[in-house]
């Protein structure tokens, strides 16, 4: 009987387990976190937060989801390393977990700026569900808050203040919010959404140090201009450090997070990694990439789990991400690699339109929507089918892209 | 002629301003692409699409802008 092992209980580690008691239904699955409980939502925390969702929807299984299945959870468990020749998993404390087939799917954790006072009370990361209710909490009770980080999680500090009726600072390094993706006009939609829940960007801007009150909460963000802000909950949101540190001992491969092919297989004999945590190879950007988003953490997840049991290289990981925005009266979603590529297209439509499509090798690598998310379909579509078109870029700025009127693809 | 079963369960989004503790929630970044190319479709037009909704259940709330309730009224 086949021990599987998976590290992580976020999605892709539990959609592994999922598959794996499909594919193989005598196996042992041991599925350990070092969460305090068993999978949810993490993309809604962000609404809990915000105070518009109670707790009880954003679980998504309870432990008899894990019981009915007959698969083993270990709650508050944490891998200290891994012995890849003796193919065992060790645990913080208690006995080695054996495994035959080990997946890791542990994710990240939110970097901490490196700045004094940094971990004083009241400054908040964002991460799991006990930070939610924290930021929940400080946020129902602040006034002025200070929110650093310009980029997807950055913002959702923004919309917490908005919700919450906290006036906020967003102090941004340059001269806008996501300007690896977003040119100045796609970006000044965004501003402008913030601006209307009550956040005011900063730029040109970020933190020197935060103060403290004799208490230790935080009192306020200082910038490196020497400007004070004066803040009782601030969030700081700069990036994720990959949770590798139990792996370095071990030979495998990384590179800012854990290397692996189209089949989830590390450079290690049968260690698997999905999710956030994954450098994978994207078949249909022909590189190496990264994704840090629920739907491919998802499939990263099943793809790895469908290898696992079938013990072959059975299906490769295909997949054109998305991530939504919906804290403002307009959507916005980036899919795909908006950041990648060798050239790219854009247009604004109105005060509330915009959108930009990214190339490379004149095929859609990815792109960003906002206001109007209609063309979504078509520009995934184009990228799974990896369609020559940025010759092509006018019709697909126009409002409505239309298929039809692309040069068909074996004409190209 | 339709049953009345068929006309009675055309499917709806309402929004909704309030979460009840027993709803099933999703975001719209858990939506497979043709229930979320769906959604996208019936929020813009406004209209009762006369297509089945794909991959979506009954009282069903989503997380998008607002929230919204699919309904099978
Ligand atoms: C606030 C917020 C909002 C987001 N919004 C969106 C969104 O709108 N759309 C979207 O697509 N994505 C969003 N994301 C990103 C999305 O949530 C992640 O991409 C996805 O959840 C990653 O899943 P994962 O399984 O790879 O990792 P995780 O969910 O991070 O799970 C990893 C698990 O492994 C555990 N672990 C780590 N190290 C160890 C160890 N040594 N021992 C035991 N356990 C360990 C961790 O505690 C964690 O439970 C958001 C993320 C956050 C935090």
């Amino acid at each position: 009987m086949t021990e599987y092992v998976i590290i992580g209980d976020g999605i892709s580690g539990s959609s592994a387990a999922e598959t794996l008691r499909e594919e193989d239904p005598d196996a042992n699955i041991t599925i350990i976190t070092d969460e305090g409980e068993p999978l949810y939502n993490r993309i809604l925390i962000k609404e809990h937060a915000k105070g518009k969702l109670p707790e009880a929807p954003i679980s998504i299984h309870d432990e008899d989801w894990y019981a009915e299945r007959e698969i083993e959870l270990s709650l508050n468990t944490h891998v200290t390393t891994i012995d890849s020749e003796e193919k065992i998993v060790r645990i913080h404390e208690g006995e080695d977990i054996p495994y035959d087939k080990l997946l890791i799917a542990t994710g990240g954790t939110p970097t901490q700026l490196p700045v004094p006072n940094s971990d004083a009370e009241g400054i908040h990361h964002f991460w799991t569900f006990q930070d939610a209710r924290a930021i929940r909490e400080s946020a129902e009770a602040a006034d002025d808050a200070v929110v650093v980080g310009a980029g997807l999680l950055g913002i959702d500090f923004a919309a917490v203040c908005g919700a919450q009726g906290v006036e906020g600072k967003y102090l941004m390094r340059g001269d806008r919010w996501w300007r690896y993706a977003l040119s100045a006009d796609g970006a000044e939609i965004m501003h402008n959404g913030m601006r209307d829940v009550g956040v005011e960007p900063v730029f040109d801007s970020g933190v020197d140090h935060f103060e403290t009150d004799d208490d230790g909460q935080v009192a306020a963000a200082v910038d490196p201009n020497g400007e004070r802000y004066e803040c009782d909950f601030a969030g700081v949101a700069i990036g994720l450090t990959f949770n590798t540190e139990f792996l370095y001992g071990t030979d495998l491969e990384m590179e800012n997070g854990i290397v692996v092919d189209e089949y989830m297989e590390t450079n290690l004999e049968d260690v698997y990694a999905a999710g956030d945590i994954t450098r994978f190879y994207d078949v249909l950007l022909g590189e190496q990439a990264q994704n840090g988003s629920w739907g491919s953490a998802k499939e990263q997840g099943r793809v790895a789990a469908t290898n696992m049991a079938a013990d072959a290289q059975s299906e490769e990981f295909q997949w054109v991400s998305s991530y939504s925005i919906t804290h403002f009266d307009f959507p916005f979603l980036s899919f795909g690699h908006p950041t990648l590529g060798d050239e790219h297209a854009e247009r604004r439509y109105s005060d509330t339109e915009w959108r930009r499509v990214a190339f490379k090798d004149g095929k859609i690598v990815g792109g960003v929507l906002i206001g109007d998310l209609s063309p979504q379909s078509t520009f995934k579509k184009l990228m799974r089918q990896q369609r020559d078109v940025a010759d092509q870029a006018e019709l697909l700025l126009e409002q409505s892209v239309d298929m039809d009127k692309l040069a068909p693809a074996q004409e190209q | 002629m339709a049953t009345s079963e068929t006309i009675d369960r055309s499917p709806t989004l309402r929004r909704v301003e309030s979460v009840p503790p027993d709803a099933t929630v999703r975001h719209i970044d858990q939506l497979e692409e043709p229930t979320l190319a769906w959604f996208l479709e019936t929020l813009e037009s406004g209209a009762t699409p006369t297509v089945d909704a794909p991959g979506l259940e009954d009282g069903e709330i989503i997380v998008f802008t607002a929230c919204y309730r699919f309904e099978l009224s």
